[in-house]
């Protein structure tokens, strides 16, 4: 569509003083032939958005350009009904980080203002994505996580369906005798309170409660899950087994393409992708509900004791886990399981994981609650027992260090860090064996009961549970832990599943309180999520992204590269193998339009052609005045705020630089580094969050998918004559802007040292 | 080498250590500031960390060996530094009773002396010994004879007959509860410091070398008016028993008659006798006031402390009263205060290895027990750490 421009330069903040801005106005106005071009200090002041109004309705101005401020600030200020607004970065991205009133400086602005007018006239007017959605929360698990969740939907007025796979609600919490009462002074234990909520639960006219029941499946996006619910029974193991092994086949596929060609030998079948084909037929007893968003609270299972052989489990009666210790807990008196007598002296064992690269993978904090409330049974239980305590570190955070002081202050506790080597049986009791411990390297104690504190699975670990019919695979993908992967430091209860949220110890290892917390904080996530898909919305992080992709498929070739790669799982697969989007469950990264090699995914405000314009929009001069051109391209997440503070700071940098912000460094299509080169561009460099186990890109793996791709870039730079080192890819903190001119000019000081790129004037 | 053991924790004494001064043992979290802080914990195996674990575990068999608790002078930086408000210096003072008491010969006293609920009878004794010794000599008649004759109040055969032998009781029973002591160091030495060997009597000639003139207690720099104040009494203590020794030894021996208690105070032994119990009793005064009034750098004061606080200002108060008293012409008041003060100075000799008196003792015997093992404030590493037999732990691989 053709726009009507109109362009705004602020001459604020020393833009005025450090550059020739008529040159730039008259560079707008011949170049472009925009509408109107102003220049003035301020833009931001009302009375100042009151003349881009005005020329907005008196121009029918149909894009707005503002070349002043980094586009991070002040963004609510520049939004401007009937027309779409563009910023040009005038002041982080030149004159604050360039002297002033210089030749380089100048071409720099003006580069700037020319790909801020390419984009604007390369916008497509598009409207959001709505579709019918419903925005009940289906809520699975019917522990403290579960029942807090659904709960808390319910009162904030949705409709709720929970589904618990045992015939009654309350999960571990109504099998344990006490835990923790939260209440100051916090020193103390309660019996769980779980009676009051199942009640209100029951009666709640909004909760629907399936118990006895599972997921049999969930197909379908954000705001239009179809969930189907089916009596617990035999046929979950079936599922469970064709997962895993669809799991299995898909790992040993990975591992042959990465150049095991073992891997997987004698399942000669071939991996296909889920969910894809004829839907079975549903001939049982089932409910189908939909759904808008879910909140996967499904818990933990205690990890296997058996891997405790040392420490005598299975081989001593009197050597149980933490669980069963709460089972004897919950009879009364505690008593040694071999004899029934009284138990005297237990010593609890914070035992080490199977992985030792990992100690407290399925810990957290947990096991030294538990050990210290188990201790605290005994000490009822027998005013003149001993409880030891082995550990290798005592973490009890926030207030449970008031509990801690407590028990510490026992004189029955007996404390000390230590590794537990052995457990004998040694006479009428056990002997236990600890080295390493505050009161010298070894240690022996001899006590009536052994209780193991064992880790806590997250029950996803081998099963799906939500049964996704997604194409990418019934399950949330994991992180190398095991746990469901997410954003974990910027959106803990995200999945990679868009609209299903985890909440409890599914997520990490927490005690009630903090579960009961967090499936508040789940519940509330999914209230935002089935919100915001209502009015077409992406939900995070991009939240209120009203652009989503769309794909031209008649030049599609089902390379499925696009589904493959999506992180997210948006796209489901159509029977002759194109692409099946579903908007919703997008989050806008445009991992799939970097994909494509037939360029046919764009958004309505971002595409292929846009980028590339913009990048055959700057101005290259010949070679004969020795100022080269790098094209740096950014992610908007962590790379362009680092960039700006950069500025902020007063760092200078090569002025030969231009810098193209990208939703996500994943969203970088080969086809702009082409474009860039054949441009005359002498480098280009593409800058992107951290990646690896503990990975910073917003997207999960969009800095690493476009390393993948920069090393298959030999070929074009072959097919041009050019040097490889001419690419490169960087991963940059957002706190690391102190880099980023080292970075920079490292880069361009290596580009001057090749020729001149000769496509120069072509 | 990996030393092997097998805790049995007695609860009982943990809490016996908790009543006995160590409250907030159990809040302590290793964190070693304690032992960091102490201007004088040795550089091997320093206390007060490692006891305060030992008492959280009800390790009776180490702190009951342990020499360390003595080396301790309770500066009390420790406690005021200790993030956790676990006293280490209370817990170790706790620990010097628990040795007093548990070492005592013959038990009983011990376990008398000790207890708040007993405090009556354990003061009865004394008071009724002197009680009767004052109504065999003279009936409670305080009105004769004028001048003041103490001779004639009461025979001084007969005070030293029973003072004597309560001294000797007293010393006989602190060598027993000391060699006791001495025994268990030897016995249980889960420090693992060994040293040069010394014999006890050169190590105890350089315990005396230390603790005469207080060394190591001036080192507690953190609270050293307590040096200054332990010092004035510990050389009036000593100057008021040399006056006592040589007036028995003019009385018995010489049979030369004590200066006149009327006469002129120039008289050398009486000049001795009062400067030694003006620097006694204002040495005391400074540690009472102390201890009332800045708690925090006195540490906290047990029934234990204030009992033999209490006996030992009571002896030297009425001691100085009754002279006091004497100068100011009331004859009955001299010969009641008189009385008094022989019940205090019969109470604290009677009960010199069972109340915190005995410290005199023990402090020796575990400096000296330190010296004849060569734990020493700082110690270069390589000696005193090498294992006493190195060659036994390396394995031989011949054939």
């Amino acid at each position: 569509m053709d726009h009507k421009i109109g362009v705004y330069i602020d001459t604020g903040y020393g833009i005025g003083e450090a550059l020739d801005v008529e040159a730039l106005c008259k560079l707008a106005k011949k170049e472009f032939k925009v509408a109107v071009c102003r220049a003035e200090p301020y833009w931001c002041d009302p009375e100042k958005l009151a003349i881009i109004r005005n020329d907005i309705s008196t121009e029918s101005l149909t894009a707005v350009v503002i070349a002043g401020p980094s586009r991070r600030v002040l963004e609510d200020k520049f939004t401007f009904e009937g027309a779409i607004t563009e910023r040009v970065n005038l002041r982080e991205h030149v004159v604050w980080c360039q002297p002033p009133n210089h030749e380089d400086t100048q071409m720099l602005a003006e580069d700037y203002v020319r790909m801020g007018i390419i984009k604007a006239s390369n916008y497509d007017d598009r409207a959001p994505f709505k579709e019918e959605t419903v925005k009940s929360i289906l809520v699975i698990g019917g522990g403290m996580t579960g029942m807090s969740a659904a709960l808390g939907a319910a009162k904030a007025g949705y409709q709720v369906y929970l589904v618990e796979k045992e015939a009654e609600l309350g999960g571990w919490a109504r099998k344990f005798p006490k835990i923790f009462s939260g209440q100051p002074p916090y020193d103390q234990l309660a019996k769980p309170e779980i009676e009051g909520k199942i009640k209100e639960i029951k009666s709640h006219n909004r909760i629907k409660l399936f118990t006895s029941s599972r997921i049999y499946r969930i197909a379908g996006a954000p705001g239009m899950f179809e969930a189907i619910v089916r009596p617990d029974g035999p046929w979950i193991d079936d599922v469970n087994k064709r997962q895993n092994d669809w799991k299995r086949e898909q790992a040993a596929k990975a591992a042959r393409f990465a150049g095991d060609k073992d891997a997987g030998k004698g399942e000669e079948e071939e991996v296909g992708a889920w969910g894809v084909g004829e839907a079975e037929p549903l001939d049982f007893e089932h409910e189908l509900l939909k759904v808008g968003a879910v909140v996967l609270a499904a818990g933990w299972r205690p990890d296997d004791p058996a891997q405790f052989e040392s420490f005598g489990y299975g081989k001593y009666p009197d050597v149980i886990t933490s669980v069963e210790m709460e089972e004897l807990a919950a009879k009364g008196k505690i008593t040694r399981p071999s004899n029934g007598a009284a138990v005297n002296s237990a010593a609890f064992i914070d035992c080490a994981e199977e992985s030792v690269k990992n100690p407290f993978l399925y810990k957290s904090y947990v096991p030294s609650l538990v050990a210290l409330k188990q201790a605290r049974y005994l000490r009822e239980s027998n005013p003149d027992g001993k409880a030891y305590l082995f550990y290798e570190n005592m973490r009890t955070p926030g207030q449970y260090e008031k509990y801690y002081e407590g028990m510490q202050n026992d004189p029955g506790v007996f404390l000390s860090m230590g590794t537990v080597t052995g457990v004998s049986n040694t006479g009428s009791q056990l002997t236990v064996e600890v080295k390493d411990t505050l009161l010298g390297d070894q240690l022996k104690v001899k006590v009536d009961l052994v209780v193991l504190g064992t880790g806590m699975i997250p029950v996803t670990k081998d099963m799906a549970i939500v049964n996704l019919k997604y194409r990418q695979g019934p399950f949330l993908p994991e992180n190398p832990y095991g746990f469901n992967d997410s954003h974990f430091i910027c959106f803990p209860y995200e999945t990679q599943r868009t609209g299903i949220y985890t909440a409890g110890c599914v997520r990490q290892p927490m005690d009630f309180k903090n579960a009961e917390i967090d499936g508040l904080g789940a519940a509330l996530k999914a209230i935002q999520c089935a919100e915001l898909v209502s009015e077409g919305k992406a939900v995070h992080p991009r939240a209120g992204d009203l652009s989503y992709p769309e794909l031209f498929i008649t030049r599609c070739t089902q390379c499925k590269r696009c589904t493959d790669e999506c992180p997210f799982g948006m796209y489901d697969e159509k029977p002759d193998g194109t692409p099946l989007p579903n908007p919703t469950r997008c989050r806008r990264c445009g991992i799939c339009m970097g994909s494509c090699p037939e360029r046919i995914i764009s958004f309505r405000d971002h595409s292929v052609a846009m980028i590339g314009n913009m990048i055959k929009g700057i101005h290259v001069p010949d070679e004969y005045e020795e100022k080269p051109r790098m094209v740096v391209f950014i992610c908007e997440n962590d790379a362009y705020p680092a960039v700006d503070m950069a500025g902020i700071k007063g760092h200078q940098y090569s002025p030969f630089v231009r810098f193209v912000p990208l939703r996500c460094l994943g969203n970088i299509n080969l086809v702009w580094i082409a474009d860039a080169l054949s441009k005359g561009i002498d480098g280009v460099m593409l800058i992107g969050c951290v990646h690896g186990d503990d990975y910073q890109c917003h997207f999960v793996k969009g800095s690493e998918l476009a390393q993948v791709r920069m090393s298959k870039i030999s070929e074009t730079l072959q097919r041009l004559v050019l040097e490889p080192e001419r690419i490169e890819v960087h991963q940059l903190g957002i706190h690391e802007y102190d880099k980023l001119p080292k970075l920079i000019n490292e880069f361009a000081e290596k580009i001057s040292g090749f020729d001149p790129n000769p496509y120069k004037g072509f | 080498m990996a030393t092997e053991f097998i805790a049995e924790p007695d609860l009982q004494f943990t809490k016996d250590l908790i009543k006995a001064g160590g409250a907030d043992v159990k809040k302590c979290f290793q964190c070693a500031t304690c032992s960091v802080a102490c201007a004088i914990a040795p550089d091997n195996s320093p206390f007060p960390r490692k006891e305060m674990i030992w008492a959280q575990w009800g390790l009776k068999d180490r702190l009951m060996s342990d020499p360390d608790v003595w080396l301790c002078h309770q500066c009390n930086d420790c406690s005021t530094l200790c993030p956790r408000g676990a006293y280490p210096g209370d817990l170790l003072k706790a620990v010097r009773k628990m040795h007093i008491q548990n070492n005592s010969w013959p038990s009983f006293l011990g376990s008398l002396v000790g207890e708040p609920a007993l405090f009556v009878l354990t003061l009865g004794i004394p008071v009724v010994i002197v009680l009767l010794l004052v109504y065999f000599s003279n009936g409670f008649n305080f009105s004769g004879p004028s001048p003041i004759d103490y001779g004639a109040f009461i025979p001084y055969i007969a005070i030293q007959i029973i003072y004597t032998l309560t001294l000797v009781f007293a010393v006989v029973s602190l060598l027993i509860s000391l060699k006791r002591y001495w025994n268990s160091l030897g016995s249980n030495n889960v420090i693992e410091i060994r040293g040069h060997g010394r014999g006890f009597i050169p190590s105890f000639i350089e315990a005396l070398k230390e603790i005469l003139p207080h060394t190591t207690f001036k080192e507690c720099a953190a609270n050293n008016i307590r040096y200054a104040a332990h010092l004035l009494t510990f050389w009036g203590m000593i100057g008021l028993l040399v006056t006592t020794a040589i007036v028995a030894f003019n009385i018995d021996i010489l049979h030369l008659k004590p200066p006149s208690q009327n006469g002129p105070g120039t008289v050398p032994i009486k000049i001795l006798g009062n400067v030694s119990a003006i620097a006694f009793v204002v040495g005391l005064a400074i540690m009472v006031i102390r201890r009332l009034t800045v708690p925090d750098q006195a540490g906290r004061s047990s029934y234990f402390d204030w009992f033999f606080l209490f006996v030992i200002c009571g002896t030297g108060l009425t001691g100085v009263l009754t002279q006091l008293i004497r100068w100011a012409g009331s004859v009955p008041g001299t010969y009641f205060l008189y009385m008094i003060h022989l019940m205090f100075v019969l109470t604290l000799l009677l009960y010199l290895p069972f109340s915190k008196f005995a410290h005199l003792g023990y402090r020796t015997v575990a400096i000296a027990w330190g010296k004849s093992y060569g734990r020493n404030m700082t110690v270069p590493t390589a000696p005193n750490y090498a294992p006493a037999h190195p060659s036994a732990e390396e394995p031989t691989e011949k054939g």
